[in-house]
């Protein structure tokens, strides 16, 4: 039944993706789906791409842990990652887009400040940081196609990258799309069962909700002691779990999200604003249901657990999140469900993988090599679609030989110097007339630096992971020896966006007031479908 | 309250279907706004 089920769903993706390479004629179709996406499509592949597995399958098991407060990351999913991201971001975005020609990211940050190392910088970024992260979501579908299909970990690490290749070489961003917005649906149509399947099993919204508050008492000490009061009663505040929650929602997720070049350059791929208009409509809704309802399903899975063995959720998982969501879908859920769940699974990863091979590919072959480094030969096109085959083997590699300990790090990694190398640049560019080259190449490149020297020297769970200040100072953090409870000994905690993000403020706003404006001229051109608010 | 033990979370659950519903009520009410002929 898996094995039917896992070949049609092949078979309808790959026949997305040919129809992708079919109408993918020129170098804007391979980038940009030919700027014609409707606006479903755009919403469901912008969803899709957002959420991978590890939003499923990881922070559905950390919900089960810390309870309901892990809701407030869905709400701000909706509105920063898709109202505001998609209403203020998305229609500027496009329209100076537009007017610049720009093809990708980079080369929209390249072009708003006339500067090809802007392009080049951004670009290298991107490709060089992309294959760590999905090479964290590669490995981690193919370790579950190992439990369930019982396929060899290394043939599914291959198989599913060769199919992937297939589609995202040939298809372009078209291919990709088209995939996700499909990929997109199966996960939507299963949460939603999923919910309704948890709520009406405990007798209803307000009785699923109650039966788990009446069970704050049964919280385990250790989480107890950290600050968890219990699973619909909170977190206490200023407690060591209330800031680890509520800094990585605000920093992590909450504005990582705006910085991120395979979601930005799906604003470029609609025909005008009114289609982002309408795709509020849907993202709102698809977020709401992915991550809400794995979120949701999480938490709950405890009052389930315990009314079926007596335990807690992590208890049954012996201690490991990651494996709560599979486990609770196999035991609570109808069998035919488990199949279907684990489709979904598979088109979280490819649609997340999908758009990370292509953004990288283009970032290495339109960004780097093409419009930095001047390598013309073969076109546009072929140099990209090089690009992309380049990205693919990167991961690859990296699936292969990084510890996985370090590929789980990547995330974080790359959502970090994200924010800090791109976000101010980018936001700047899009409101503020003033913002300069100089400012732009001093932020991007103080940003990234600083965010690079947090993560690998101060915050510990990079660095232990990574090892390179243990291996230069002999200790796991540059702070790991102040005195326990100083200022400077908790800084081995906080996110580096919280230091690295303003200095990369700073530096834009204050380098571009003390050199000479742009020229008039190319803020007019930068800013001619901008309109009267402008 | 929906079963909730505390305001807060009450507050996310209820915020978090807002959120979704605001844009929703977005989507309709610009559903044909944003044409390139007639930006913003």
């Amino acid at each position: 039944m898996k094995i039917f089920v896992t070949v049609g769903y092949l078979g309808i993706v790959f026949f997305l993706g040919y129809l992708g390479w079919r109408n993918t004629k020129k170098t804007e179709d391979y980038m940009l789906a030919g700027r014609q996406m409707p606006p479903f499509v755009m919403a469901m592949s912008y969803g899709a791409t957002f959420i991978s597995t590890s939003a499923i399958i990881g922070f559905g098991g950390v919900a089960a842990l810390f309870g309901f407060s892990l809701l407030w990351l869905t709400f701000l999913n909706i509105v920063v990652g898709v109202f505001l991201a998609m209403v203020f971001l998305g229609g500027r975005t496009r329209r100076m887009g537009l007017s610049l020609g720009s093809m990708t990211f980079p080369e929209l940050l390249g072009d708003r400040y006339g500067s090809r190392f802007i392009q080049g910088f951004s670009g290298g970024v991107v490709f060089l940081f992309i294959p760590v992260y999905a090479a964290a979501v590669l490995i981690a579908i193919s370790r579950m196609l190992e439990v369930s299909l019982q396929i060899d970990f290394n043939m599914a690490l291959v198989a599913f990258t060769l199919i992937l290749a297939v589609y995202v070489i040939l298809g372009g961003l078209k291919g990709v799309m088209y995939t996700d917005a499909f990929q997109g649906t199966i996960m939507a149509v299963m949460m939603i069962i999923l919910v309704i399947a948890v709520y009406s099993r405990l007798g209803g919204v307000v009785e699923a909700h109650t039966a788990l508050t009446n069970m704050a008492d049964l919280v385990p000490p250790p989480l107890q002691e950290k600050g968890l009061i219990g699973w619909t009663q909170g977190l206490a505040v200023g407690s060591p779990l209330w800031l680890t929650v509520y800094t990585t929602i605000i920093y992590g997720v909450g504005i990582g999200v705006l910085a991120q070049p395979q979601l930005i350059v799906r604003f470029m791929t609609v025909k005008s604003d009114k289609e982002l208009n309408r795709a509020v409509l849907v993202g709102g809704l698809f977020i709401l249901l992915l991550p809400g309802v794995p979120y949701v399903a999480g938490a709950l899975s405890n009052v389930i657990f315990h009314q079926e063995t007596g335990m807690l959720a992590i208890q049954v998982a012996e201690g490991n999140i990651d494996k709560i969501i599979p486990l609770f879908i196999e035991t609570a859920m109808p069998g035919w469900f488990s199949t279907l769940f684990l489709l979904a699974m598979f088109a979280a990863a490819m649609s997340t993988l999908s758009s990370q091979y292509h953004v990288g590919g283009t970032s290495l072959g339109r960004d780097v090599s093409e419009k930095a480094l001047g390598l013309t030969s073969g076109g546009s096109f072929r140099i990209t679609q090089i690009g992309v085959a380049v990205t693919i083997l990167a991961t690859l590699i990296w699936a292969w030989t990084l510890p996985e300990a370090v590929i789980a790090r990547a995330t974080a990694f790359f959502f970090g110097l994200c924010a800090a190398a791109f976000l101010p640049a980018y936001l700047l560019g899009l409101y503020w007339k003033r913002a300069t080259r100089a400012g732009a190449v001093f932020s991007m490149v103080g940003g990234f630096s600083l965010s690079m020297f947090w993560l690998l020297f101060v915050h510990v769970k990079e660095s232990e992971a990574i090892g390179l200040c243990n291996a230069l100072f002999g200790k796991v953090s540059l702070a790991a020896d102040a005195a326990q409870g100083s200022w400077v000994w908790l800084l081995q905690w906080v996110d580096p966006n919280v230091v690295a993000l303003p200095v990369s403020f700073i530096l834009a706003i204050v380098i571009s007031l003390i050199t000479s404006p742009p020229s008039d001229e190319h803020i007019a051109k930068c800013w001619s479908r901008l309109g009267k608010k402008a | 309250m929906l079963g909730f033990a505390s305001l807060e979370l009450a507050l996310s659950f209820w915020l978090t279907l807002a959120a979704a519903l605001g844009c929703v009520i977005w989507g309709v009410l610009n559903w044909n706004k944003g044409d390139d002929d007639n930006p913003e």
